[in-house]
């Protein structure tokens, strides 16, 4: 499972990451990343990442 | 001081095989021949006994399938190993699974990133041998297969190594051909996998792969020729391994002992740790960054994993800012924070 962040609070823009909620890794937007390759993949099985706080 | 000046030195029967202290020195066997990162096993970032599928010692995985039945097991670092060596990783089961289906693979790994491997010159005809010498001790004998994989292009080449006695230091040297067929492409993924299988089910070696690249398909290749799975299926069995070198060629030179130094600064281009607080900077009235330098350009972004952070700050956020030369963690709601234990991880 995995969940959204809020924006980046100085900037106002979009997270460029993603929690994994087992052990509370943040993934970055990274295709080169093994971590965020496995979350593309969920993805693509039609899971949906629970939405950030606030 | 004197001076030899020749223009070949030649081996006293013909050709140019001369050697020195056994070796036969040519363009591969100089600094920075061995392709495999921490073969002595003296990195241990982690520090932690493993008993789930994941990173052990660094670069090193353990991968496990997750329909075994009773299995279970531990890694760690260990100080027994052979002479010239000060650690050896050492597995051990700890719960003995009853029966090795089909389905089920247990075995250790470590991913070569593609752009170190160019030399190989895979997918032409120049495509080069290469030679894995490997130390190895376990208490199960028999047969066991250590196969290459090659990511581009999916193919795999499994050859055989025989445990001679129980719980006896031995050195095994095998030589792979090179793929022809398939070029590693230079980028940062994964170039070749070199995969010490400890117990496979039939799935994965019903098809011989022994003296071609084979393609994986759905892995029937991928163990081929492993003969023993007493490893998983005895309780306390151990299987140890160090001294791993893969190099370029048909012959195993001496290991290339790399300073520790050295040997931590390769492995901290996949994985970093940074132990207890790490205290933040005020950016703003209610923001802080903490920053943490990076010994060495990291393979891709990493993942960021800490185990604590101080009361009442957000969730880091991690920054490309600066990145690769270092990383910036942000953490809104509080300018006084810290982030404990933090982990940077860009493994393959």
């Amino acid at each position: 499972m995995y969940k959204l962040q809020p924006n980046d609070p100085i900037k106002n823009e979009p997270a460029k990451e993603i929690v994994r909620l087992s052990d509370n890794a943040h993934i970055p937007f990274d295709e080169a990343n093994k971590d965020y390759q496995e979350y593309l993949e969920w993805l693509a099985e039609g899971n949906t990442p629970e939405p950030a706080d606030g | 001081m004197s001076t030899i000046a020749v223009n070949a030195i030649t081996d006293a029967n013909s050709g140019n095989t001369t050697t020195i202290n056994s070796v036969t020195p040519n363009v591969h066997n100089t600094v920075g021949k061995n392709l495999v990162i921490n073969g002595a096993m003296q990195i241990d970032q982690r520090n932690a006994t493993t008993t789930a599928l994941g990173y052990t010692l660094d670069r090193f995985y353990l991968f496990r399938s997750s329909n075994h039945d009773q299995h279970a097991f531990s890694v760690v670092q260990d100080t027994d190993a052979p002479d010239g060596f000060s650690n050896s990783l050492k597995y051990t089961t700890t719960t003995a699974e009853t029966t090795v289906d089909a389905d089920e693979l247990l075995y250790l790994r470590q991913r070569i990133e593609a752009t170190n491997l160019q030399q190989l010159a895979y997918g032409t005809t120049s495509a080069k041998k290469v030679t894995l010498s490997f130390w190895v001790k376990s208490s199960v004998t028999g047969t066991f297969a250590v196969s290459l994989y090659q990511q581009d292009g999916m193919k795999n080449l499994s050859k055989t190594y025989t445990i001679n006695s129980a719980n006896t230091w031995e050195k095994k040297t095998i030589t792979y051909i090179g793929n022809t067929s398939n070029a590693i492409i230079d980028d940062t993924g994964i170039g070749i996998q070199i995969d010490w299988i400890l117990s496979a089910g039939s799935d994965y070696t019903s098809t011989d792969s022994s003296s071609a690249w084979t393609a994986y398909g759905s892995g029937e290749s991928f163990a081929y020729g492993h003969g023993t799975n007493a490893v998983a299926t005895t309780l306390n069995a151990t299987w140890q391994l160090t001294g791993v070198q893969l190099e370029v060629g048909e012959s195993a030179t001496e290991f290339e002992h790399r300073p520790y130094g050295t040997e931590l600064l390769l492995c901290q281009r996949y994985y970093n740790f940074y132990e207890g607080d790490n205290y933040s900077c005020v950016y703003s009235t209610s923001n802080c960054f903490t920053i943490l330098d990076l010994p060495a350009e990291m393979r891709a972004t990493p993942t960021v994993g800490y185990s604590d952070r101080r009361s009442g700050a957000s969730n880091y956020y991690f920054s490309s800012y600066n990145y690769p030369r270092r990383v910036q963690l942000l953490s809104a709601g509080i300018t006084n924070g810290y982030v404990t234990d933090v982990t940077l991880d860009s493994e393959l």
